[in-house]
């Protein structure tokens, strides 16, 4: 999938051990609106869950009337991701209220949004997003998860960490409360960069230096890495649903939309793309 | 629900459910559990419920908290572990062991404010890498062990191990082939480039194909022959 600006490669499975997926993907590559969600709640609820934030969040953002404009300002576009993350949150709160099946439902979720040579990102609970730049992966959430919490605090070490029964422990979430505060952020998007969007069954069975290289090597052949990162984490163990989005910030296609003087000069010049 | 049962010569004394947020374990008669040997400390060690974790913490005994055999300053309860009071035996017991880790299910928890329940050891941190969670990937995962020797070319001889995740050969725009390692072997897929990878003089097309003991592998300008150990 590719747009003018961006090239997206998406993967998900329900892993080795559980029965349903209750993970969630929906991009929006022509508006470059990528959204991936974790669900929980019993009875298949987190998968409703998973599914309401990230359509909402990107059916929202994609929209005219309530989304962003490419020339709108980046404090523009975060107001508007975050206005529909309290959308979604708010649907899915009243609709785990309303039906006592869906009781106790809730959602992780990671966002991404790529307009006017800009990235803007969102997060709520331990979904990550990761960038590669070059050869290195940097991760660029902070997962509100009680292990996180645990690690920062000192209370334990990130080593022991390892030795935790409390990874599965989020300490926020779409859908549990009235209000929801993400944590939003935004950068230029730099060409050549990749983005990554991941549920924890990657990144708990996948160490970074690993998805670093898959990413790293496979840039030429997004779903093929995307693919392979999710084989990964399969053949680590593969117990939680797992889930990434792949997201490259293409070049821009100077030659076709340059005039014909520019792309003269560009000829004569040798550069021509 | 995790207990703890206190023996002596191969003999229960003592056991108790952790349904406290703290547990503490010394000579002391104020104390949880308490341990009547001269080796024990009057406050000794600690037990902090967080989530799902139990933690030890030695509350600096004159003889040290000692775990399995090794001294520990604090240490995340597994299920089995022995601690050592003098002539006495704590056994932590979790039902719900770590093996069952990969069936816990994404929980929500209220935020952490433990600063208050346990105390820090040493500063704040530095490095923010430092605080990275590593992956809990199992022991239990198995990988082959391979490598691939260049058969021609100016690399004619040289061995490259086949040691992590995915390994790449080949030249960007000419051909370029992965090999995967899997538990249950080696494959090679087709990456990129005008030319498809050929195992044996045959081409895998879009296919991925296992590689055997001997396979010769030809990506762009690479031509390797595989080796399993």
């Amino acid at each position: 999938m590719a747009s003018e600006f961006i090239e997206v490669a998406v993967a998900t499975d329900v892993g080795n051990v559980r029965q349903y997926n209750e993970d969630s993907i929906a991009v929006d590559v022509e508006n470059g609106i990528l959204a991936l969600a974790d669900g929980m709640g019993g009875h298949r609820a987190g998968e409703v869950a998973s599914r309401m934030a990230t359509e909402r969040v990107v059916a929202e953002l994609a929209s005219p009337a309530t989304g962003m404009r490419a020339d709108a300002d980046p404090r523009g576009t975060m107001l508007a991701v975050e206005r529909s993350i309290n959308r979604a949150n708010e649907a899915i709160f009243a609709a785990a209220r309303a039906d006592a099946k869906y009781g106790g439902m809730g959602t992780t979720l990671a966002l991404a949004v790529f307009r006017g040579g800009r990235v803007t990102w969102a997060h709520v609970g331990d979904s990550r997003i990761y960038r590669v730049r070059g050869p290195r992966l940097r991760l660029l959430t902070r997962d509100d998860s009680l292990l996180r919490d645990q690690v920062e605090q000192g209370v334990i070490s990130a080593e022991e960490a390892s030795q935790s029964h409390n990874r599965s422990l989020v300490t926020r979430a779409l859908g549990i409360g009235e209000m929801v505060v993400p944590h939003l952020a935004d950068d230029a998007a730099v060409p050549g960069d990749i983005y990554v969007l991941c549920s924890d069954g990657l990144n708990d069975l996948v160490e970074d230096t690993d998805i670093e290289l898959v990413v790293g090597a496979l840039r030429a052949n997004l779903p093929l890495a995307a693919e392979l990162l999710v084989q990964a984490a399969k053949d680590n163990g593969g117990f939680d649903n797992v889930s990434v989005i792949l997201a490259r910030v293409r070049e821009p296609e100077v030659a076709e939309r340059r005039g014909w003087f520019a792309r003269f000069v560009a000829w004569v010049t040798g550069r021509a793309g | 629900m995790a207990k703890l049962v206190l023996s002596t010569g191969g003999r229960i004394v003592h056991q108790r459910f952790l349904e406290q947020a703290r547990v503490t374990v010394g000579r002391e008669a104020g104390n949880d559990i308490v341990v009547e040997d001269p080796a024990v400390s009057r406050a000794h060690a600690a037990i902090t419920a967080v989530g799902n974790d139990y933690i030890l913490e030695d509350l600096h005994s004159v003889n040290g908290t000692i775990v399995n055999g090794t001294t520990v300053q604090r240490r995340i309860l597994q299920h089995g572990d022995v601690i050592a009071l003098g002539a006495f035996h704590l056994r932590y017991v979790d039902s719900k062991s770590a093996s069952d880790i990969e069936l816990e299910r994404t929980m929500l928890i209220s935020e952490l404010a433990l600063s208050a329940v346990l105390a820090r050891p040493d500063g704040l941190p530095v490095d923010p890498d430092d605080l990275r969670v590593p992956s809990a990937r199992t022991p239990r995962t198995h990988f082959p062990n391979g490598y691939m020797t260049w058969v021609t070319g100016p690399r004619a001889g040289q061995a490259r191990e086949l040691d992590r995740v995915v390994a790449t050969f080949g030249a960007p725009g000419e051909g370029v082939a992965v090999v995967t390692r899997r538990p249950r072997g080696y494959f090679v897929t087709h990456v990129e480039g005008r030319v498809h990878p050929r195992v044996n003089g045959q081409s895998i097309g879009t296919e991925t194909r296992e590689l055997h003991e001997g396979d010769v592998l030809e990506a762009g300008p690479d031509k390797l022959q595989f080796h399993r150990r």
